[in-house]
């Protein structure tokens, strides 16, 4: 929005844009300034059609929200904090049958701690109201679990091979779960 | 008519509105406003992450334009979109017939009174 538009209106926007992607606040601003432009085509002063158009527009308050509610990253955190137990219950039940547990005990206590961290950021993005917070913990549980999901698959084929058709659907899951995870990355970039 | 009460509808009278051609968000609003008599009473603000979401569920494609030196976004309906209003259309003229018949011929209804029942007492 030009530096000639009015305080009010260069005020609101920068409260939405300091909790939502650019590409959004550009769209907001370009409606904002519409309305702007409609009010002032009726005859109000610049302050009073910023006003009204501010009005109009609803509070910052319920926009944000509105768009909290069709973040991409909620929704794919969402998924896969419901796809996750399936998933650890496969590799559990196929670490459990082969007998092949990953690397020392150390090797197993960092898996075990990175595996709650990725679950602790996908449940910010699932439940935290702030655009961007949950944008980048859902980035970034996301990584963490393709991260993980793969570590997973080629230790396990590199020390023990499929060793059972549990281990094979562990992996199948494991698999389904990184292409999410993909496909999740690439719709977040279009959003941004 | 407020926002809460078009629960559930949103979406379909978003489609309609692009079922003409492209529109921006605020030609979108606009079209919104004219078709229904300027009688919804929504934050215009609130389209925005709606038209979100329509995008996010294959219904609709948003483009960049830059006009007046800003950058626009505009939509039009996918072919899953169009299949969607029209689903949409006559869902909701079954339902409208289905409301209209119960609401305006229920009471015209003679009561069952072989059973015992009796129209209950005005409680005036």
């Amino acid at each position: 929005m030009p530096e000639s538009e009015p305080r009010l209106i260069r005020g609101y926007l920068e409260v939405l844009a300091a909790q939502l992607p650019g590409p959004i606040v550009e769209e907001l601003a370009d409606g904002l300034t519409e309305t702007h432009r409609s009010y002032l085509s009726r005859g109000l002063s610049a302050d009073a059609a910023a006003e009204a158009a501010v009005a109009e527009f609803g509070s910052a308050e319920e926009i944000l929200a509105g768009f909290a509610r069709v973040n991409p990253a909620r929704r794919t955190a969402r998924r896969l904090l419901g796809f996750g137990p399936v998933v650890g219950g496969c590799w559990v039940a196929a670490l459990a049958t082969s007998r092949s547990w990953p690397g020392p005990l150390p090797t197993r206590v960092a898996l075990g701690l990175a595996l709650v961290s990725c679950i602790g950021l996908l449940a910010v993005a699932a439940l935290d109201r702030r655009y961007r917070v949950a944008f980048y913990s859902g980035v970034a549980g996301c990584v963490g679990f393709a991260a993980l999901d793969a570590s997973l698959i080629v230790g396990v084929l590199v020390v023990a091979g499929v060793a059972s058709w549990v281990t094979a659907v562990a992996m199948a899951f494991s698999s389904a779960r990184i292409a999410l995870c993909a496909r999740a990355a690439a719709a977040a970039q279009q959003n941004t | 008519m407020r926002a809460e009460e078009l629960k559930g509808h949103l979406d379909a009278l978003l489609l309609a509105t692009l079922e003409g051609g492209p529109r921006h968000g605020y030609a979108v609003i606009e079209a919104l406003r004219q078709s229904t008599g300027g009688r919804l009473d929504l934050p215009t603000g609130t389209i925005y992450p709606a038209l979100r979401r329509l995008e996010q569920a294959g219904l609709i494609a948003g483009t960049w334009s830059v006009v007046g030196g800003r950058r626009r976004r505009e939509y039009q309906l996918t072919p899953a979109g169009v299949r969607a209003l029209s689903g949409r259309r006559a869902a909701w003229r079954d339902f409208s017939a289905i409301v209209t018949s119960a609401l305006e011929n229920a009471g015209l209804e003679t009561p069952n009174l072989e059973n015992g029942a009796c129209p209950s007492p005005n409680p005036a």
